[in-house]
């Protein structure tokens, strides 16, 4: 299991955009959304940023880092 | 199933095709390799990639590339370098071995064919490693 894991799925579903919507507004790929979303890719900081602020919430509610051997 | 792919997935699985595509004889038709045949090899791989490339381009409209098809690009590149690496030193030691061993005995004829078509062998492998690494890190979603 990765060690940061991610809300985008259940946020974006709350704001009704869908995945390719969500990657225009961060200027990503639509597989690079499905790839955050399945926590099969951990994005830059820049992007997590982008992507925190276009759902409208803080960097620490979207993305939790829990250290491997620690849950 | 193209339809759900990124704009870099199918470039490479364009590059992928015409790799084999133009490759694959090398390998099969290799005791009649000369310098010709591997320039017009290089020529027709070129021109091959620039009219696929060009259609890709064409028929795709969202041709966004993000951090994660850059960091998949280094990954191939990292996958590709190794192999090439790996051929060389094996390819050199070979050599070596098979030289000193009596094997091999190469007249100064046949020494640059012979490393030519070694080593554009070689490159040929690396190449067509460094595109597969990347198609498998786009289908594990890396």
């Amino acid at each position: 299991m990765p060690a940061i894991r991610n809300r985008i799925r259940e946020l974006r579903a709350a704001r009704e955009f869908t995945q390719q919507e969500l990657a225009d507004k961060i200027g990503v790929t639509r597989q690079t959304v499905i790839a955050m979303e399945q926590d099969k890719y951990s994005p830059s900081l820049e992007t997590a940023f982008k992507v925190a602020m276009v759902l409208g919430v803080s960097l620490e509610q979207c993305f939790q880092y829990q250290p491997r051997g620690k849950r | 199933m193209l339809t759900s792919l990124s704009y870099r997935e199918k470039t490479l699985y364009a590059s992928l095709a015409a790799e084999i595509l133009v490759y694959g004889p090398y390998f099969f038709l290799h005791r009649q390799n000369s310098v010709n045949k591997v320039a017009g090899m290089i020529v027709a791989i070129i021109v091959l990639q620039i009219i696929l490339q060009s259609i890709i381009a064409a028929v795709t409209r969202n041709r966004v590339t993000d951090e994660r098809d850059r960091l998949i690009q280094l990954r191939g590149y990292r996958a590709g370098y190794l192999t090439l690496a790996s051929l060389m030193v094996l390819g050199l030691g070979m050599l070596w071995f098979h030289t000193a061993a009596g094997h091999l005995q190469l007249t100064s004829q046949m020494v640059g064919l012979h490393f030519l078509s070694v080593f554009f062998g070689m490159l040929i492998i690396a190449d067509i490693t460094k595109t597969v690494a990347q198609i498998v890190a786009y289908r594990k979603a890396l």
